[in-house]
């Protein structure tokens, strides 16, 4: 014991004192958060694997085959067939590509949109907040459901259907990001430093961009995690119900949906749960890396 | 021959301020049409209570009053030649920072957390300058090392957290200080510090105000203060000036009421009373504000039946000691009487 406390004390010293970033401080306190790291090589692994898909395999997969209809998982089909005879483990790694493509998409171009409407109002107050914040809870009125299957009845043809659904999801989804981000900004900017960025003559726009919002990005980045898990299924969601993705193009969503047939739900599990537990899995480490991010972003959590 | 010239005329001259906060639907003056002048290379004192409006006052000057809070109804804020009470939002960004900078009362919130010391020291000199990175750099570490901070290498990579009150107050003035403004306004700047370190911080202010030949707005509640540095003083009650002169003739021959019970509430170590001396009740809020007669009278120990009829008004007298109180005859003018 002695020697242990004797060599600790003896090395911290010896290093040099270096300044850390609260980002630098907020990166260790993740990487030691076991739950998050396993989570996040989790997440890593079903990325790459998906994005990677034609290359891991070169099946076709929109290729139908009557021979192997409904086979179960074997030497040849890990995950056996479905009912077209489509190769089910390929289909898994196509669909999380689609599935992984609208949450990461929709996620970005809601913060994106949130972060502007909502800093702006925040800051500037007064007539500007009234009228963005109205239109904001306009949005956040409007039937979801509803809204998606006419703008999809309406753009069918016109645009790819992925993007369809990730433009109509955007579109709907960046209310509560808005609220929140001109909620943090409205108390931030209370604050002297802010006040004293004026004072050294910065325009507005610099104030918000350089000073304000680097102090409410951690709340955007955890927020922008759960959003994340939230649209993929919400595009699960959809394309359950017929509503999302269209049917040729694979998603876990689309792949889910086959087991509304009672034959398929009962007779052929192969089909329906590995996207399930895929799916589980994943928006379960997307919310651990959430966690893992806000409790490193919170100086008062010591892990 | 020019120096001469740039003597007479004061730097910064306010004329009849007024801002005004607007509480259900009616104006209700937080500043009420104070004029001053501030000469170059001066420092001034402003003191009063809490709510008197000295810090309403300073922001007005700097245009920086929150949106919402407080408005200028009127008034001319005239900076070396130039009123600057009109100019333009982007206009005044020019002037803020370069011109005109400010010290703010708590070291502790008024640095952004989330950059480093040398990078907010360089924000403003980019702000203002054509300057390269490397200049930038140089010169804020000449600048922390100017305010006393001795490892400056090093501090300019630190973060606000690392550092303790006094030498974040030191960033605060090395960063109001970077362009050599002509004037500062320090609201309060030694109020959140201990009374050691707030020894420093005035040391420093000084040595920056002579070295710079700037002029200094001192804003403060403490009176100390007010007689260690200060070449002037202001004595603001309820958004008016009550009492106005240079700092020796103030403290010998205090004649406003107000400033007199203010010097009362501080403990002398040679006194033989036990109680401290304080001022009955608070200033009264802006809605409960007298509209006629002397604002103070309602505390007033000195107080005569005429004080809450006729409003007095600021008078010179021969030595050029301002105050604005019944009991002195200059300030019972005809303007007063017609009010009632």
């Amino acid at each position: 014991m002695e020697v242990l406390t004797e060599k600790n004390t003896k090395q911290t010293p010896s290093k040099p004192p270096k300044s850390m970033s609260p980002w630098a401080i907020a990166r260790r306190k993740f990487v030691r958060n076991k739950l998050a790291m396993v989570s996040s090589f989790f997440l890593l692994t079903v990325m790459i694997m998906s994005f990677l898909a034609p290359y891991i395999t070169t099946i076709d997969i929109t290729r139908v085959n009557i021979g192997q209809m409904s086979l179960p998982p074997s030497g040849e089909h890990w995950l056996g067939t479905d009912k077209s005879g489509r190769d089910v483990f390929v289909r898994l790694l196509y669909g999380g590509r689609v599935s992984l493509t609208v949450g990461i998409a929709a996620t970005a171009l809601i913060v994106v949109f949130g972060t502007v409407i909502g800093s702006i109002a925040g800051y500037f107050g007064g007539v500007v907040d009234s009228v963005l914040m109205r239109f904001t809870d306009f949005i956040l009125n409007f039937p979801f459901l509803v809204f998606v299957i006419v703008l999809n009845a309406i753009l069918f043809g016109k645009l790819s259907g992925v993007w369809v659904l990730i433009v109509v999801i955007s579109v709907l989804g960046w209310g509560g990001v808005a609220r929140l981000v001109r909620s943090k900004i409205l108390s931030e900017k209370e604050n002297e430093y802010i006040l004293a960025a004026i004072s050294i003559g910065c325009k507005p726009s610099k104030v918000i961009i350089k000073h304000l919002l680097p102090n409410v990005l951690s709340t955007i980045i955890v927020q922008a995690t759960i959003l994340f898990a939230t649209m993929i299924v919400a595009e699960s969601g959809l394309s359950y119900l017929g509503f999302g993705v269209p049917t040729e193009v694979p998603s876990w969503g689309n792949m889910l949906s086959t087991s509304r047939d009672p034959d398929v739900m009962q007779n052929m599990p192969w089909t329906w749960i590995p996207p399930a537990v895929v799916l589980t899995l994943t928006i379960l480490s997307i919310n651990f890396i959430g966690e893992g991010i806000k409790d490193a972003l919170n100086p008062k959590s010591y892990r | 021959m020019n120096k001469d010239l740039d003597k007479k005329v004061p730097l910064l001259e306010v004329r009849d301020l007024e801002t005004a906060f607007k509480i259900d639907g009616q104006y209700h003056n937080a500043v009420d049409k104070v004029s001053f002048t501030v000469d170059r290379g001066k420092i001034v004192g402003v003191v009063g209570e809490s709510g008197c409006g000295k810090s309403v006052m300073s922001l007005s000057i700097m245009k920086l009053l929150p949106k919402g809070a407080g408005e200028i109804l009127g008034g001319e804020v005239i900076f070396d030649g130039k009123n600057i009470e009109h100019l333009s939002e982007k206009e005044m960004n020019k002037i803020r920072g370069k011109d005109i900078s400010m010290i703010f009362q708590e070291p502790m919130t008024s640095l952004n957390p989330v950059f480093t010391i040398g990078y907010q020291i360089e924000e403003v000199l980019h702000n203002h300058f054509n300057i390269s990175k490397q200049d930038a750099r140089n010169q804020s570490i000449k600048l922390l090392k100017s305010v006393g901070i001795s490892r400056a290498e090093q501090v300019v990579n630190e973060y606000p957290h690392q550092l303790s009150g006094g030498m974040r107050q030191r960033v605060m003035i090395a960063m109001a200080i970077a362009c050599q403004p002509k004037l500062l306004i320090a609201d309060e700047p030694t109020t959140a510090l201990d009374v050691t370190v707030q020894a420093q911080i005035l040391d420093l202010l000084k040595d920056v105000q002579s070295v710079n030949d700037m002029a200094i707005i001192l804003i403060t509640h403490d009176l100390g203060v007010v007689a260690e540095i200060c070449d002037e003083v202001i004595v603001m009650y309820a958004g008016e000036i009550v009492e106005r002169s240079d700092v020796r003739s103030l403290f010998k021959n205090p004649k406003h009421p107000y400033t007199q019970q203010l010097m009362n509430s501080i403990p002398k170590l040679d006194a033989e009373e036990e109680k401290l001396g304080s001022i009955k009740g608070i200033v009264p809020s802006l809605k409960e504000m007298p509209r006629v007669g002397c604002k103070f009278a309602n505390r007033c120990p000195k107080a005569m039946p005429e004080c809450t009829e006729i409003t007095p008004v600021l008078a010179e007298d021969e030595k050029g000691h301002e105050v604005s109180c019944l009991l002195f005859e200059a300030s019972k003018t005809e303007e007063g009487t017609k009010i009632t």
